[in-house]
């Protein structure tokens, strides 16, 4: 804990991995990326944003005490609910199994932020790993952040799925920058086959550009991590599909530096 | 409303008949009974028009907060003056009493009926999408139409028109203006022949994953149309 108790008002990078489509990988890729961001010094906090059918502590196999229902219900606190996985890798679990919570209103949305924020001043880097399909807290969350993470694989469905959830993003909450992460690819070539297909159609139809943040090769080191419970990226750190997400979360880190550079040139303006 | 600076229901010097304590419990009393007749209809005994701008203004308040949308049914009777003319205003007064009682019994404890004024009534149903609410008001329409009142030991059947729109979270819209959209679809269901519930459209798909033929077509076939696409235009 020694760790949470600066950056007062520091506001970290924030991102989002959704996907439309369920089942294409979402939460392995995001707990990985974290693990990635962390063995690269940065302090970074997993949120489970998949409200109603919480999942990213049984791909860790975590022992949750506390859930993000719990601070919202009975003001139970928040830095508590906290596990660490590492010294620099937190993860705030959700619940699972209870259905009504991953219906969210606006207020329940906007004790969320304002349960999120204050936690989030204790990290450099959040990844929120959001419910499959298009429903309010899914949009709600790829509004509250930085940087919008689309996950995908090279199946038609997948890729229709992702298509809309950019769609209503773009059209009713005007996000206008979305970043493909292709998953489960056979190679490289595939994967920019995919990417380049849906951004001529989201070019076309919604005059947007989509960003490539890469692809993760299809690796029997996915599988094997989780029946582990453990970050593939941890128990095969050479893998194909390892070094992918080690080189993405290079992108990531990126993100982090340009924010702090951005602040640092507001701050000398400002002072 | 304001906070009773003190809420003893005894003398707090201890007298046994104090008047004060009297005088003040009287007034507390008769306070209450002003309260409730300040947005009671006299003559139906539903909310009256006031009380419905004020819980309106409340549950559209709500409404920003849940995200659930307040629907809201207006309603006119059909040819109420001819009822007037044959039977005389007490015997209208009667049919409204009647009507109110008949639609109390078809809704939700929850849902507020109030005489919006002379043959308008108006119905708020708080938390409630507009689907159901036109099923309500379905409810209320043919409620009415099968249950003839006796005025003057006749048999007289009555009927009415409804207009049903529904406030989401997303709208910035004034009461008033809820209320005078929610009246251009009653005017319609007028307009198309009355006895008949009119409603906003429901914007098809706003909700759901729209991807359209042609992107599915491009997403699927790589059948890209070589005119830009309307989204395109800037």
């Amino acid at each position: 804990m020694a760790e949470i108790s600066r950056h007062n008002s520091f506001k970290p990078v924030m991102a989002c991995l959704s996907s439309g489509k369920g089942g294409v990988g979402k939460t392995s890729l995001t707990v990985n990326l974290a693990f990635a961001l962390a063995q690269k010094g940065l302090r970074v906090l997993v949120v489970d944003g998949d409200l109603g059918l919480a999942n990213v502590d049984v791909l860790l196999g975590l022992q949750v005490k506390t859930t993000i229902q719990d601070i919202m219900d009975r003001d139970a606190d928040p830095l508590e609910a906290v596990v660490y996985l590492e010294p620099r890798l937190g993860i705030l679990p959700a619940s699972s199994g209870v259905p009504d919570l991953a219906k969210l209103g606006p207020e329940d949305h906007r004790q969320l932020g304002s349960i999120l924020l204050p936690i989030a001043q204790h990290f450099d880097f959040i990844l929120v790993d959001t419910a499959a399909g298009i429903g309010s807290s899914v949009l709600w969350f790829n509004t509250f952040v930085d940087y919008n993470i689309l996950v995908l694989t090279p199946d038609p469905t997948a890729m229709t799925d992702a298509y809309a959830l950019i769609k209503v993003l773009s059209r009713d909450y005007n996000r206008k920058t979305f970043h493909l992460l292709l998953n489960q690819v056979k190679n490289e070539a595939e994967a920019r086959q995919v990417y380049e297909h849906l951004a001529r159609v989201a070019s076309h139809f919604l005059n947007l550009n989509l960003e490539y943040l890469g692809a993760v090769p299809q690796d029997a080191s996915v599988s094997k991590g989780v029946r582990q419970q453990q970050p593939f990226v941890k128990i095969a750190p050479q893998s194909k599909a390892a070094m992918a997400i080690k080189s993405h979360a290079e992108r990531l880190k990126g993100w982090a530096a340009q924010k702090s550079a951005s602040r640092k040139t507001v701050g000398e303006a400002g002072g | 409303m304001q906070k009773p600076l003190c809420t003893l229901n005894v003398c707090p010097l201890g007298a046994e008949e104090c008047p004060l304590c009297a005088e003040v419990q009287r007034l507390r009393s008769e306070c209450a009974h002003l309260r409730e007749l300040s947005h009671t209809d006299a003559l139906t005994g539903v909310f009256n028009r006031r009380y419905l701008m004020t819980a309106l203004d409340q549950e559209r308040e709500r409404t920003r907060r849940t995200g659930l949308p307040t629907s809201l049914i207006m309603i006119d009777f059909d040819h109420f003056k001819r009822i007037n003319d044959t039977y005389g205003h007490q015997a209208g007064d009667e049919a409204l009493k009647w009507a109110s009682q008949v639609w109390l019994n078809s809704l939700r404890r929850i849902d507020i009926l109030c005489r919006y004024g002379g043959e308008e009534f108006a119905v708020i149903l708080p938390g409630t999408r507009l689907n159901a609410a036109v099923r309500a008001a379905k409810r209320l329409r043919a409620a009415l139409e099968k249950t003839p009142v006796t005025l003057l030991g006749r048999s007289v059947p009555i009927t009415a028109s409804f207009g049903v729109d529904a406030y989401r979270h997303t709208e910035e819209l004034t009461v008033r203006a809820f209320i005078k959209r929610t009246d251009h679809y009653l005017l319609e269901a007028k307009i198309k022949g009355r006895n008949q519930v009119c409603c906003r459209k429901a914007e098809k798909g706003k909700q759901t994953m729209e991807v359209t033929v042609d992107e599915r077509a491009a997403l699927y076939g790589g059948n890209i149309p070589s005119a830009p696409g309307p989204a395109r235009k800037k």
